[in-house]
């Protein structure tokens, strides 16, 4: 029966599965035309589908840090001490590149320019960008800029994080390591 | 239309059962549009939409990448209430605190490791869900002021983290928000009288223990629940809109919405 083209007897009586007699059925295809294919923008209950796949996405997030919190402890250096500066002095990783900037910078601009200039570009981003062409070859201008500022903010937070040892000055992570999480 | 659920199995039969009656109080939701109706009067599904299209459900389209940030969340919540329970912020005790948290209480050392890696990951998922947002154009017309909502989102992101990491009070919590808080101290004019209130004083010190705890434990997760529910929310009603057909011009009103 699962072969579309094998003849199906039709004058046998059949059971459907919820017990209702089935008076026929007819082989072929229906004069419609075939089954619809499935389009990417038909619209989908979000229960089954996306639950689904949202959960099982949380459970293994879950699973990671669950994983990951066995085999690595946090850190937890000596006590306080605020008169034992330790050189290098390393904001958290996700300052970084702020800290890597005001290295090369006066601080008003590392410190507050940029920043603010960060924060008031992000927002602004969707009414700069504001065309309503979501495919990335019709925003080339926008993509070049973002990637651009993402590229720079990425190897500056690398630098800052691995690449900076006593003074500030270059080391090279797999010789000398000052990275803390 | 008059459908029976018939179907066999233990949870179709204990729905049937006077018991799970009383439970889901509804029939088997068995044609779509009783499914729909199904999934708009559930409490815990009432942040989702009902339907979404089908590509932007694919791990592909946004790779889950909200999810994991709300997970982090949650698992952060949940870590950071047992390690409460265990912490005092003032400088004589902290570091203790967290030296016998870690050799003395129960699961100590791990819940810690919890919320650490969670909470650096937290950081990681946001700032990609932010790019992938980006790439996907998923600000565009008309959810330009939910990516606003997720910068404020990713800025509270930061702060939780960064007033977290000064309380262990060890070596690498007291020299990074020292450096972090000189930041601050830039900004002309304001920039000092700034850095004051946040330390409560002219250096890293006791005032600043305790403000960074009550920013962590109670002013940053009320705020940031608040503007992810916010930020939820507004995802939910745009859900369904087919954002290829979208402009500035033709965006439902609340109205249209509702009377479709």
């Amino acid at each position: 029966m699962t072969d579309p083209e094998t003849p199906v007897a039709v004058n046998r009586p059949a059971t459907s599965p919820d017990g209702r007699r089935v008076l026929g059925m007819v082989p072929g295809k229906p004069v419609a035309g075939d089954r619809k294919e499935p389009d990417e923008q038909d619209l989908v209950m979000v229960w089954p589908h996306l639950l689904v796949r949202h959960a099982v996405a949380a459970m293994s997030m879950l699973l990671l840090v669950l994983v990951v919190s066995v085999f690595f402890d946090a850190p937890l250096r000596s006590v306080a001490n605020p008169t034992l500066t330790p050189n290098p002095e390393k904001a958290p990783w996700y300052f970084a590149a702020l800290q890597e900037l005001l290295s090369h910078f006066h601080p008003l601009v590392a410190g507050v320019l940029i920043p603010t200039g960060i924060i008031v570009g992000l927002v602004a981003l969707p009414y700069i960008d504001n065309g309503s062409e979501q495919r990335v070859r019709y925003r080339k201008v926008a993509v070049a800029m973002f990637t651009l500022f993402l590229v720079a903010w990425i190897v500056l937070t690398i630098i800052g994080f691995a690449f900076r040892g006593p003074n500030w000055d270059w080391v090279w992570p797999w010789t000398d390591w000052h990275g803390e999480l | 239309m008059d459908v029976t659920d018939t179907r066999p199995g233990m949870i179709a039969r204990l729905r049937r059962s006077p018991v799970g009656r009383s439970i889901f109080r509804s029939p088997a939701r068995l044609t779509p549009r009783d499914r729909a109706a199904g999934h708009w009067s559930n409490f815990f599904l009432h942040i989702y939409p009902v339907k979404m299209r089908r590509r932007e459900i694919a791990f592909r389209y946004s790779w889950y990448l909200g999810v994991f940030s709300t997970v982090l969340l949650g698992s952060l919540v949940v870590s950071g209430i047992y390690l409460m329970f265990f912490y005092v912020p003032s400088p004589n005790q902290a570091y203790t605190d967290i030296q016998t948290l870690q050799t003395e209480i129960t699961f100590g050392q791990y819940i810690r490791n919890v919320h650490r890696w969670s909470a650096h990951l937290m950081v990681l998922a946001v700032a990609f869900h932010m790019a992938r947002v980006f790439y996907r154009g998923a600000y565009k017309p008309p959810r330009q002021f939910n990516w606003v909502i997720g910068v404020v989102l990713l800025l509270l992101t930061l702060l939780m983290s960064f007033t977290g990491y000064l309380l262990p009070w060890d070596q690498l919590a007291f020299w990074a928000v020292t450096v972090g808080t000189e930041m601050a101290g830039y900004v002309p004019f304001i920039g000092d009288s700034v850095r004051e209130m946040l330390l409560g004083g002219p250096v890293v010190g006791a005032s600043t223990l305790l403000r960074f705890y009550v920013l962590h434990v109670a002013v940053l997760p009320s705020l940031i629940v608040l503007v992810l529910m916010v930020h939820l929310w507004r995802w939910r009603k745009d859900a369904m809109l087919d954002q290829n057909t979208m402009s500035d011009q033709n965006v439902m009103s609340d109205q249209d919405r509702s009377e479709r």
